[in-house]
């Protein structure tokens, strides 16, 4: 059952093949098996099987009710998107008590639908990461490749609501793969069968990035098509609420649900919103594909390489036309990242002081002095590095220096991508990441910084244009690990976008991961 | 002339497609520029006034000598961008700078809800929110950013 | 005296909430007084997540204020983040209008008048910009807390920034008192500065004549017209007296306690903050437009056409002062005193409407000099006056034709105040109160007077000319006070010359 696709599982419980109740009682049997991904902060079991109770009585009442889209399917939601009564934690010690009094907009359209939440999955800590390791719940486990042992499936049953604070979590010596970030819980929930959708963010490519290492479709729409009304932002004039679901079909329904002007978020477009479903036949004859060429970078694997190479040649050989194309400032990007991520985190920041909520420390001896402890005690070093780093961006005497330049290089960043699609390129493919999912012991080495700095590389100069993206899962590695590749597309253009990413899915027919064996251990 | 010479490379490039030997359009070897080191300015040095002044705007310590390294290695990477030419590029502050920006009618659509703004703090006096006297400046301490780095 | 040493130059940021409904950036109640944390939306106590959305009603409210003062309006302004912490602040920031405000380059005509001084002037706006107005603390000295309310927090703001224009507290007191004239009158703020809505900040330097401008204090908060003008003065004064001495002016910012009438530093000394100012990311720029370029724009929800605000104007203080120099030859100094007093313009030209033949600089000398006084004395206001304007204009219609003297016609207000029912014809008919102009009994009053008082005569003959007064008050006296002054003084001139 859980190896069903999202549209499968919809279409199953509208013609009542199978029932709310046990597709629900699967999934929570997935999430106690799987409990050592470390995927989830917070398991809402009791709502879910309410919500699922609900939606089977819905098919007793003698009379019709409306049967929603989303009737009956279980999401995963990152734990940075505010859900009522619901502790939303973005992995941080500042939050770790914080229940929002209010849902964002983007999952109550979901929840509007008839989607239930099965759980608040883990993050870096306030999304700042590529490897989901540096949140206070400890790191999130690739499903891919890990051995799950039976001592661990034993006795497992679903954690308390209330979590252990975990910040000095210490690591085992198992050689197991990170499952990328910052939405890496959410990516390891779908791949690992827990629930057939979950909504990421994706501020520089924290949704594509581990959707690739999890061997998952990540998509991140164009910006201004989804609204931010609640998530807890990292970079406001980036960030897009994304998604992740096993066929680009499945995260071609959700984003249909949740689209939209909201009037809570200026930053939404206040264009109709026209719903679409994404065609079987899809024809790529009169498709132009570009490859940008500074998209080979230093230290892209052999592994993404070829596969890179095999879907260009592929497109081609399908009568594509294909051509290399170039985004000349690529190389610039993620430094001009670095200063406007640093100096919108040290403005967004600035409100955690523990006075209206979050943490507060026990110093009260003047404002500066709670407000300075307050910020020591609840936020890592991550977090506290790039407030200091963006308030001297800022700084008056190098204001121009820094983030005006950076602000500069960034609308060069965006008109490479609009001379490129003006020019009759319709989609760029590139790969999504520089290698397949590396070891933990190996991503730990490096710092937090030059972590992002490298694996962010090919997935955030779109968050830089605003330009819709998506990754889909090619092949695998001669290690056995999923290998994404990344197509772009123009603004505003999300249906074009999704209908070329199907027709490569439709092609390469990649094998999900099979988690169904875990069903049969006691 | 014109036309004949169109039709013949229309037809090669058909032909290329199909031919085994066929040329990807994926670059084989990494394609970026090099860059110029001795362009780019040098991180100053992070002198204790510095130190003072980025902890007081912040309300934020570096903690150790290992959080002004990182401030350092973050400068080093800003510094690249002066390689860079944006001579009379204007910056951009938003993907949707030419578009409309919506505005609310004048009505009262919210507020009222003094339980829930006051539901996360973790002080209250009478539906007040409490704080200590400001704004007194920080302490500024002797600070030791020595490199016995402490743990954070 | 060091005034004439010493010039002093004053600047003012003046921060004006603006008389919408709901807050700036949400949708919570701007209402002053309301119980405590219950106009507060989630977006105004900055919970994680909460975004701004620009409220229209502050945005129109802007824009036909910058008309109102002359200014340009932007046709494309942007929002910056100010950041800085204090607990009234729950985000960190304020969101305000730094780089590209609303309006910029305007000018206000207003005048300045006490008993020695009458002058107009202009004063010029640098900018206004919209920004929130932050939440309130209540300090509590004994528990050493402040209790915070957010109840004022996110509320619109105009901040009306203008050129160091004013050179004491008088000029930028009386600047103050026009501005809120104009505010009132387009309704965009209701500016009770006793309840918060108009706030005064002043800069403040010294400097010789000649010389370059000296260091600026600031004195912030300023909450009443009086405050304006003796903190500036107190300011200045507090500055020449520092510089004289040798001392030097720093540049700080400073409160005034109003229990001693003094500028002092404030509790809260900070070193300079740099604000760090960013570009608000949630906010893309504001477009206004014009009817030349509305035409382009396809849907017209969130439309604002400066043109149709620019129509929606009326007429303000200084359009009425204009009007009824020329309308009524009045002087600029009665003008002003009329349209500086709610209601009396109203009522001028009322009187004016209802007898148009009566002279209207007879008529608002009279408004001006005797009735602004009676209504003073017994506790009423123009718009309570139990004197109508018909009434009142049959008044001036007895003055103006001579039955009665003026000061008689004092005499006769203040009966009319005890019984309104009585016309003043009838007064003075009863009270015999009617002037007499008869030459011949005039006549035979002024020889009397001139029979009895041969020494003052003597003196006027020496080339005393004041005498003839004295004479003529006799004449006046002799008549019971009923003699009229100006023919009692044209006979008595003729008798002396013809004598």
């Amino acid at each position: 059952m859980l190896s069903l696709t999202l549209k499968e599982a919809v279409h199953k419980l509208r013609d009542g093949s199978i029932t709310a109740k046990d597709l629900c009682e699967k999934c929570i049997e997935r999430l106690n098996k799987t409990q050592q991904l470390n995927a989830f902060i917070t398991e809402t079991v009791d709502i879910s099987r309410d919500s699922a109770a609900k939606t089977d009585r819905k098919r007793q009442k003698s009379k019709p009710m409306r049967w929603r889209k989303l009737e009956g399917l279980p999401i995963a939601v990152k734990d940075n998107f505010c859900t009522t009564g619901i502790r939303t934690s973005c992995s941080t010690a500042m939050l770790q008590n914080y229940i929002p009094p209010y849902t964002a907009t983007v999952v109550q359209r979901l929840q509007d639908e008839g989607a239930y939440l099965i759980g608040k999955t883990n993050m870096d800590e306030f999304a700042m990461g590529s490897g989901s390791v540096d949140g206070i719940y400890g790191p999130v486990r690739n499903p891919w490749n890990y051995k799950f042992t039976s001592a661990h499936l034993e006795n497992q049953q679903t954690k308390p609501i209330e979590q252990v604070n975990m910040r000095n979590y210490h690591t085992s010596t198992e050689d197991w793969h990170i499952a990328g970030g910052s939405s890496g819980g959410s990516a390891a929930a779908v791949a690992s069968g827990v629930c057939f959708g979950a909504l990421g963010s994706d501020t520089g490519g924290s949704t594509r990035n581990p959707a690739a290492y999890c061997g998952v479709v990540g998509f991140k729409p164009t910006y201004g098509m989804l609204s931010r009304h609640g998530l807890i932002p990292l970079v406001n004039s980036m960030d897009v609420p994304a998604l992740f679901s096993k066929t680009v079909d499945d995260a071609s329904i959700l984003f249909n649900v949740m689209a939209g002007h909201d009037v809570h978020d200026s930053t939404t477009v206040t264009d109709e919103f026209n719903h679409f479903t994404l065609s079987d036949n899809i024809s790529i004859k009169d498709l132009h594909i570009g490859i940008p060429k500074e998209y080979h970078t230093p230290g892209l694997s052999k592994d993404v390489h070829n596969a890179w190479v095999e879907a260009a040649d592929m497109f081609e050989k399908a009568g594509s036309k294909v051509t290399q194309v170039s985004l000349p400032h690529t190389q610039y990007s993620i430094l001009c990242y670095i200063v406007l991520n640093c100096c919108e985190v040290a403005s967004n920041m600035a409100r955690y002081d523990g006075i209206e909520f979050g943490h507060r420390a026990t110093n009260e001896d003047s404002t500066e002095e709670l407000y300075a402890a307050t910020r020591h005690e609840g936020f890592n070093d991550v977090v506290r590095g790039r407030i200091l780093a963006g308030n001297y961006f800022l700084l008056r005497q190098n204001y121009e220096k820094y983030f005006a330049k950076a602000m500069k290089i960034r609308r060069l960043i965006s008109e490479d991508f609009k001379k490129v699609f003006a020019s009759g390129v319709d989609v760029l493919l590139t790969p999504t990441t520089l290698t397949a999912a590396p070891t933990y012991k190996w991503f730990t080495e490096r710092d937090n910084r030059t972590a992002s700095e490298e694996q962010d590389i090919f997935t955030q100069p779109v968050n830089m244009a605003g330009v819709p993206a998506i990754t889909v899962p090619s092949k695998l590695s001669d290690d056995g690990l999923p290998i994404g590749l990344q197509f772009i597309g123009q603004n505003f253009k999300d249906k074009e976008l999704l209908t070329i990413a199907k027709w490569y899915e439709q092609q390469v027919q990649f094998k999900q991961l099979d988690l169904d064996y875990l069903d049969n251990v006691s | 002339m014109q036309f004949t010479k169109l039709t013949c490379r229309l037809w090669f490039q058909r032909v290329s497609r199909h031919n085994k030997d066929f040329c990807s359009k994926v670059p084989k070897t990494p394609k970026w520029e090099e860059v110029d080191h001795t362009r780019i300015p040098n991180v100053p040095h992070i002198d204790q006034e510095m130190i003072n002044h980025l902890e007081r705007v912040s309300l934020v310590e570096f903690n150790n000598q290992a959080g002004i390294e990182r401030l350092s290695k973050a400068i080093e990477s800003a510094n690249k961008l002066h390689m860079v030419n944006t001579d009379g590029i204007e910056p951009m502050e938003s993907v949707l700078e030419d578009r409309m920006l919506y505005l609310r009618e004048d009505k009262v659509t919210d507020g009222r809800c003094k339980q829930e703004v006051l539901s996360n703090a973790v002080k209250t006096i009478e539906d007040y929110f409490v704080a200590p006297p400001g704004n007194i400046p920080l302490k500024t301490k002797e600070r030791d950013y020595g490199s016995n780095s402490k743990g954070s | 005296m060091w005034s004439k040493q010493w010039k002093s130059v004053v600047g003012l940021e003046i921060h004006a909430q603006i008389n919408t409904e709901s807050k700036l950036f949400s949708g919570a109640e701007n209402k002053f007084g309301g119980p405590t944390n219950t106009q507060v939306s989630l977006f105004d106590a900055a919970f994680p997540g909460t975004l701004p959305v620009l409220n229209k009603g502050c945005v129109e409210a802007g824009v036909l204020t910058a008309l109102a003062l002359r200014c340009t309006v932007n046709k494309v302004s942007k929002f910056d983040r100010k950041h800085y912490f204090y607990a009234d602040l729950p985000a960190g920031y304020q969101i305000t209008q730094q780089r590209q405000p609303l309006a910029v380059k305007g000018y206000v005509d207003y005048c300045i008048s006490d008993k020695n001084n009458f002058q107009t002037k202009t004063a010029n706006i640098t900018q206004i910009q919209l920004e929130q107005d932050s939440g309130k603390s209540l300090h509590d000295e004994k528990d050493k807390i402040s209790l915070i309310d957010l109840n004022r927090c996110g509320t619109g703001l105009m901040e009306i920034v203008t050129e160091p224009d004013f050179s004491d507290g008088t000029d930028a007191s009386a600047f103050v008192k026009e501005l809120q004239k104009i505010l009132q009158t387009i309704q965009t703020c209701d500016c009770k500065m006793e309840e918060g809505s108009l706030r005064v900040d002043a800069n403040i330097s010294v400097h010789k004549p000649g010389e370059r401008l000296g260091v600026r204090t600031e004195v912030k908060n300023l909450n009443s017209i009086k405050s304006v003008s003796k903190a500036i003065s107190f300011e200045v004064k507090r500055q020449i007296e520092l510089l004289e001495n040798g001392g030097v002016v720093e540049n700080e910012t400073r409160s005034f306690d109003t229990e001693i009438d003094e500028t002092v530093p404030m509790r809260d000394k900070e070193v300079k903050t740099d604000y760090r100012f960013m570009p608000e990311p949630n906010l893309p720029p504001l477009h206004l437009f014009d009817n030349e370029s509305v035409k382009t724009v396809a849907s017209k929800i969130s439309v604002i056409n400066i043109d149709d605000i620019q129509q929606k104007l009326p007429p303000l203080p200084e359009d009425t002062r204009k009007r009824l120099e020329q309308q009524y030859c009045l002087k600029r100094r009665d003008v002003a005193v009329l349209v500086d007093n709610s209601g009396l313009v109203d009522y001028f030209e009322e009187v004016m409407r209802l007898s148009p033949t009566t002279n209207a600089k007879l008529v608002s000398n009279f408004i001006i000099n005797q009735l602004l006084g009676v209504l003073n004395d017994k506790k009423f206001t123009i718009h309570n006056c139990p004197v109508t304007t018909d009434d009142f204009g049959r008044l001036i219609d007895l003055v103006q034709t001579e039955e009665i003297s003026y000061s008689t016609s004092y005499k006769v207000l203040d009966e009319m105040f005890e019984h309104p029912n009585i016309t003043p014809e009838d007064i003075v008919e009863q009270k015999d109160w009617r002037q007499i102009s008869d030459t011949q009994v005039l006549t035979n009053i002024c020889e009397k007077v001139l029979e009895e008082h041969p020494k003052i005569i003597a003196k006027y003959r020496k080339g005393k000319l004041k005498y003839l007064h004295t004479l003529v008050n006799k004449a006046v006296i002799d008549s019971n006070n009923k003699g009229n002054p100006r023919i009692l003084k044209q006979i008595m001139e003729d008798l002396l010359d013809n004598k």
